[in-house]
């Protein structure tokens, strides 16, 4: 089954890397449980080694190739967490391993499941936050 | 104990939609970190509604008609059955408070 197909260490390497360094550009910690993060790593890892893109594995989507191949939205990290700082796989959050939520909009389903959680680094991160606060003018 | 059952597709029908009894269905993926934060929760519910509530799991990566019919997208996705329909939804990584507040409502 290809959901247990073991990852390559090269893929493996380049995402924990790439994870670590993007945690301390956007100010974000690790969840204290390290089995949620050797999980989503590992998952990222495969979607490399499968699709060739680090696509997000906390979703469900019908057709991962079409998915790839219509959008970077799901790659890590992804859009939410680059316009909002929230990431629903708990990647990158805060020391305590609550998601960053205090951005979304209040009809987001993070705001509804987590509450609002601050931004311990409100000074990092959001590099695409342009994009939305266009959104949220036009609604 | 009681374990969570694990649903498929090729079960689904029979297991859930067909149920006498309320049905929790979990749905995750093996490389999703907030569905092992789940996980353990979702055991504990298994044993506390035994006999009341089904419980159990479907891997979404390998039963891939299940989430599509019931729009799942973020996972994990902990969905409610009653009488063969959805009657709740709850997405992420929830309290187990949530969970029970949730099952008392079906259960009832």
């Amino acid at each position: 089954m290809t959901s247990q197909t073991q990852p390559s260490e090269k893929s493996m390497k380049r995402m924990r890397n790439y994870v670590e360094k993007y945690r301390q550009k956007s100010g974000t910690s690790a969840h204290p449980n390290r089995e949620v993060t050797d999980a989503v790593v590992l998952g990222l890892a495969q979607n490399v080694d499968a699709l060739g893109r680090p696509l997000c594995p906390c979703n469900y989507y019908p057709d991962k190739q079409a998915e790839v191949d219509a959008s970077r939205r799901w790659f890590c990290a992804c859009d939410e967490m680059k316009q909002y700082k929230y990431c629903h796989c708990l990647l990158f959050v805060t020391p305590e391993g609550k998601p960053i939520t205090e951005y979304l909009p209040e009809d987001h389903e993070g705001r509804q499941i987590y509450g609002r959680v601050k931004d311990p680094t409100p000074d990092k991160g959001r590099e695409a936050r342009h994009r939305a606060e266009s959104t949220e003018r036009t609604v | 104990m009681s374990k969570p059952q694990e649903f498929t597709d090729a079960n689904f029908q029979n297991e859930v939609l067909e149920s006498d009894l309320p049905v929790l269905v979990d749905f995750w993926a093996a490389w999703c970190g907030p569905c092992r934060a789940v996980g353990p929760t979702i055991d504990e519910l298994a044993e506390q509604y035994e006999g009341t509530v089904k419980v159990g799991k479907l891997n979404i990566d390998e039963n891939p008609q299940s989430p599509s019919r019931f729009g799942i997208s973020s996972i994990p996705a902990v969905l409610l059955f009653k009488d063969g329909k959805v009657v709740e939804t709850l997405v992420g990584v929830q309290p187990k408070e949530r969970y029970e507040v949730a099952l008392h409502q079906v259960a009832a």
